[in-house]
């Protein structure tokens, strides 16, 4: 079944190729055909030997007929009395010449029948010899009377039977018709429905198609298999789409605080920047770098160092509104994205806020408590620029700055 | 004024309807042609009646009284088994032994008493005297234009105890028409 857009199928296929239906149509009308014709043969030829049976049995009942009527006839050897005994003769169907001979094989009378005869091949096969009976009377023999047959009963009957098979075939042909239409609906309708089952799945991926039950045992057997294959290829299609989310989220994120990466927020802020342009927009760009980390890492070893980062991650997610964007770009270093930023709000107080967050000590792993401290930079789009190596540096330069007041403090 | 008498009586005893000429026996050419005819047609007959008693093959006899006129060598020839015996007798010497009686021609008187005197006896009679068949004769043989035929009086058949086959009745009565 190759459908209208699919790719070139791997095997070389047929070029002109039927339909089951019609294969078993043809299959089907020959059968019948076959066996009609054969039957039909059967008592064609039957009916034509019986037929000859009572024909010879015809002839020979006519000849002795024939015989008690012309026998005083020859006894006289009188050829008018021979006419007249044969009269009765002459009325028989399917009698074509008599004759009368007497003791010495002269004839006495003859007489011819005015049909003439309708097939003189069939007359020739089937009545080759006059049937003759020999006229006695009291035991001598006086003379013969014969007999010949002819066609005109069995051409009937040949006829009769050649429109009687005719027949017998349009029905066949009509029967066939019937019972090709059954089998489409018995037979092909389930295949049609495994075939697009099997389309289905393949063109449109449709893993959850499923073959309905099918009322013959073989082909539900395949819809079986085809329905088990496909419970096994929709897991395949399942552990495969997952696997891709998996390593998909893990591209784009960190896997220590689950946050988006680096190359997560470079696509982000490109977005962000395009989508700001198009509506005329603002919005902020924070970096919030953590303060002494590397203290704290080598004070309290590494476990800590992550402790705080997951606890650094958490607070500030804490602190997005719907449509705001973090994520974190380096060791100890994070981005938050404040879009859209309304028109009142001031750099200094989102940054604030971003400190205020982070004030509450974190647990360390060891049951020490850390208190935390971040230097956060704060850019406007598209006040401190309006590209993402502009925004970026200038956010730097702010958080840069923002260190310098706090370690002179 | 006889002769016309007993012409009515024959015609009341015998209605012409029940008598007409049939067979036409082909008679050979030669001198003896016609006696062959005449003694093969006398035996068919024969052969076709039945008497009361006895078979087919009981040798008959066959009286024959007067001058026949077609052939003065009776023999009658029987198809198959059985026998002709032929004794030329005369009128007054008939004897109830006779099975056939052969009227050849004879005084009208004669004729008319054998007739009665046949009457409900099984005995067939023959002549060669009646070509219309008419004087009460069972059957009657004719020449006619080289050939020889017969005809049968159904009424004097049917009178008597012998049989005859319908076929040849109907020969010697019913193809008179064609």
């Amino acid at each position: 079944m190759t459908g209208p857009g699919s790719p070139a199928p791997p095997i070389e296929r047929i070029g002109t190729r039927t339909t089951l239906q019609k294969l078993l149509s043809r299959f089907h009308f020959g059968i019948t055909l076959f066996a009609v014709a054969l039957s039909g043969l059967t008592i064609l030829l039957a009916g034509v030997t019986a037929l000859r049976g009572y024909a010879d049995r015809n002839m020979e009942l006519a000849a002795q007929l024939g015989a008690y009527g012309v026998e005083p006839a020859l006894v006289f050897n009188d050829a008018q009395a021979a006419r007249e005994g044969l009269e009765p003769l002459t009325r028989i169907p399917g009698i074509a010449r008599l004759r009368v001979l007497n003791d010495v094989g002269r004839p006495l009378t003859q007489w011819t029948s005015p049909a003439a005869d309708p097939a003189p091949l069939l007359t020739r096969i089937f009545f080759p010899r006059p049937f003759a009976v020999t006229v006695r009377r009291n035991g001598s023999a006086i003379g013969t009377i014969e007999v010949w047959g002819d066609s005109s009963t069995l051409i009937d009957y040949v006829r009769i039977g050649l429109l009687a098979g005719l027949g017998c075939l349009l029905i066949t042909a009509f029967g066939t018709i019937f019972l090709a239409r059954r089998f489409e609906y018995e037979l092909v309708k389930p295949l049609n429905e495994i075939a697009t089952v099997a389309h289905d799945v393949r063109l449109h991926r449709r893993f959850d198609k499923r073959v309905q039950s099918l009322g013959i045992a073989e082909l539900d057997r395949l819809g079986g298999d085809i329905n088990a294959l496909l419970d096994e290829l929709q897991g395949w299609q399942g552990n495969m789409e997952s696997e891709r989310a998996l390593l998909a989220h893990r591209a784009s994120h960190d896997t220590l605080t689950a946050m988006p990466n680096r190359d997560a927020f470079d696509e982000q802020l490109a977005l962000r920047i395009q989508s700001a342009e198009d509506r005329s927009g603002r919005f902020a760009l924070l970096f919030i770098d953590a303060d002494n980390f590397k203290a704290a890492n080598d004070n309290f070893g590494h476990a800590a160092g992550d402790a705080v980062l997951v606890a650094l991650s958490a607070r500030i997610k804490d602190t997005l509104r719907k449509g705001d964007f973090a994520a974190r770009i380096g060791g100890d270093e994070f981005i938050v994205i404040i879009d859209p930023l309304d028109g009142d709000v001031r750099a200094e107080d989102l940054a604030n806020q971003i400190r205020a967050s982070v004030v509450e000590p974190v647990l360390l792993p060891g049951g020490e408590t850390y208190r935390a401290a971040v230097s956060v930079g704060v850019a406007l789009f598209p006040d401190s620029g309006s590209d993402a190596t502009a925004l970026l540096t200038a956010a730097d330069a702010a958080m840069y700055a923002d260190k310098m007041t706090n370690r002179s403090r | 004024m006889l002769a016309s008498l007993f012409l009515i009586g024959a015609l009341t005893t015998t209605p012409q309807m029940a008598v007409q000429a049939a067979s036409q026996t082909v008679v050979e050419d030669g001198s003896g042609g016609m006696t062959r005819a005449v003694n093969r047609m006398i035996g068919g007959i024969v052969s076709y009646a039945r008497w009361p008693d006895g078979s087919s093959a009981t040798p008959r006899v066959m009286c024959l009284v007067g001058t026949p006129r077609l052939s003065d060598r009776m023999a009658p020839d029987l198809p198959g088994p059985g026998s002709v015996t032929v004794r030329r007798t005369n009128a007054s010497a008939v004897a109830p032994d006779c099975d056939i009686l052969f009227l050849g021609r004879m005084p009208v008187a004669d004729r008319r008493q054998l007739i009665a005197w046949v009457r409900g006896r099984p005995i067939l009679t023959i002549t060669d005297d009646d070509a219309a068949c008419i004087y009460g004769a069972m059957f009657c043989l004719s020449n006619r234009a080289a050939s020889l035929s017969f005809s049968v009086n159904i009424d004097a058949i049917g009178r008597g105890p012998l049989r005859v086959d319908p076929r040849v009745l109907r020969i010697g009565g019913g193809g008179g028409a064609s």
